[in-house]
């Protein structure tokens, strides 16, 4: 088959995403339900960890600002999962019910397309409300702003991202395999819940867990460092690009596997 | 008689529970995790804080509050909302209104089977590892019947709300949003998440005059006080039946008005 460049499939989302959008709108009160609901998660996140600082003013070593910065940066880093592969959720359904087997006969990549099916809009409350946390944070904790910074700020998010797309894919994956794939797919959303905190507070074996089995770690603690402590930035941060991308690929992998030997349902 | 049909839908509600075996398992994988994560993220607060009770609780009792919590939530959370929500959008709810039964009660029913099996994989289990883990912080006594007594009320009160919620997508036709909300809502404000007494002042305050603290927070302060003042538990439980009654009322009222408002698609 012929490789198609990044031009062609950037013209293809677009396309998409406009159907998508338009499809979107015809539900109009659900989407703004939607929203103000993702806005209330948000909310009542950033409420509780400031319950939690009131009794306490620091967690093992970590201050308020420092754990605030952690909060957004994962909160920054988790929106491309919610935005461009939100369809991973109905994958189990597609497969169960057959109708995946569409997606098989289109002359482009299959994971592509399959992904470009939904923009999940309400992701993008997510972003806005991590990068005020973020941005308050860093005029808080008195860090430089210097162009350099936002560029290892943008290679880092991005990167960190790719590790929670990888575990999701991987997740969802599953179904090719084991029918349901809800409960794997709802265990890996959960770990995204701890991404906000430093695993110092851990023990050896679990800090090694979140690292290696796990890697939570990477969502937003050891990339933070690099913005966070430049001058203790241990040699894991460094190589969390690496372990992004490394990670992403693998379970695209996993997942194409799964999907090149789908042989429907027979209907 | 008349309590044959409840006994029923609670039999059938239990062997319906039973066929989802793999998806327990890995529920309770999830909550082990999530005790796990909870359990170091306390001891660091708790190591930094400096002093061994804060707020009156101690590390055992604010680990026994929020374990126990998770296993309140595990066995209270019957996903009404859902449920009633895709009722409405499939129109099985216009099947389910023909049952000699009335719905409200119809709908209970049908998951206290859930209660049974739930009650006994998950909540016994938790309680006991915790009770033997904490060696004594739980105090065995008359407390457990009052626990009992302010769980049911509980779970009475947990519902009333669930449906009142449920019965608002009959006009929003909107699930996920409506239901991410409701439970934003009574996680954060029940002291699920975080116990109502680490609260600061204002917003304690406020939290009383809710019904939600009478979910979580009520049961679970009841068990932790070994030796209460009779004035005290008397004024927790009887502001739990005064919700108890208050929003089974509401709840009733407000499904009667609404439904009317039922536009059930085809058939």
């Amino acid at each position: 088959m012929k490789r198609k460049g990044l031009g062609f499939y950037l013209r293809i989302y677009g396309k998409i995403l406009a159907q998508d959008l338009k499809s979107k709108m015809s539900y109009r009160a659900d989407f703004i339900i939607s929203t103000i609901g993702m806005i209330f998660t948000n909310i009542a996140g950033f409420i509780s960890f400031w319950i939690l600082f009131q009794n306490f003013p620091s967690v093992g070593g970590w201050s308020y600002y420092e754990m605030l910065f952690l909060y957004g940066f994962s909160l920054v880093s988790l929106t491309p999962v919610q935005c461009f592969f939100d369809n991973n959720w109905s994958l189990r359904m597609y497969v169960y019910s057959g109708d995946f087997i569409k997606y098989c006969f289109r002359p482009i990549n299959l994971f592509f397309y399959y992904q470009s099916e939904v923009f999940d809009i309400k992701g993008l409350g997510q972003l806005a409300f991590g990068i005020g946390t973020l941005a308050y944070s860093w005029s808080r904790l008195g860090l430089d702003f210097t162009p350099l910074m936002l560029l290892k700020m943008i290679i880092f998010l991005l990167t960190a991202s790719l590790i929670m797309i990888a575990l999701q894919n991987a997740a969802a994956a599953t179904c090719f395999w084991i029918q349901n794939s809800f409960y794997v797919l709802d265990l890996v959303t959960r770990f995204k819940d701890y991404a906000k905190y430093p695993i110092t507070i851990f023990s050896p074996v679990f800090r090694f867990i979140f690292t290696f089995v796990m890697p939570v770690a990477f969502i937003a603690y050891y990339p933070s460092f690099v913005i966070l402590r430049p001058d203790e930035v241990p040699l894991l941060s460094w190589l969390s690009p690496l372990i992004g991308v490394l990670f992403f690929w693998l379970s695209y992998k996993i997942w194409m596997k799964g999907a090149m030997s789908y042989s429907g349902t027979g209907s | 008689m008349n309590l044959k049909k409840y006994i029923t839908l609670t039999r059938a509600g239990m062997i319906e529970s039973l066929q989802f075996r793999l998806g327990t398992l890995v529920i309770i994988a999830g909550n082990l995790l999530y005790l796990i994560v909870v359990y170091f993220l306390w001891k660091a607060i708790y190591a930094s804080a400096g002093t061994d009770t804060v707020n009156g609780m101690t590390f055992s009792d604010t680990l026994i509050y929020l374990v126990l919590a998770t296993a309140l939530f595990n066995f209270m959370e019957m996903y009404i909302v859902w449920e009633m929500g895709r009722s409405i959008q499939s129109g099985k709810i216009a099947l389910d209104l023909l049952k000699p039964m009335e719905y409200r009660r119809y709908m209970f029913w049908s998951y206290s089977g859930s209660f049974v099996t739930q009650f006994f994989f998950t909540f016994l289990p938790t309680f006991i590892v915790v009770a033997a883990v904490t060696q004594g912080a739980i105090h065995l006594g008359f407390n457990l019947l009052f626990f009992v007594i302010s769980v049911v009320m509980a779970v009475s009160i947990n519902y009333s709300i669930d449906f009142l919620v449920g019965t608002i997508c009959l006009y929003t036709e909107s699930i996920w949003g409506i239901n991410i909300m409701k439970q934003v809502i009574v996680t954060l404000l029940s002291g699920a998440t975080i116990p109502i007494a680490f609260f600061p002042e204002p917003l304690k305050t406020i939290v009383y005059f809710l019904p939600f603290q009478s979910i979580y927070n009520a049961p679970l302060s009841i068990l932790l006080e070994g030796h209460p003042q009779p004035l005290a538990l008397l004024a927790t439980l009887g502001l739990q039946l005064f919700w108890c009654i208050t929003m089974t009322i509401l709840s009733r009222l407000f499904w009667k008005a609404s439904l009317r408002q039922i536009t059930v698609n085809g058939g």
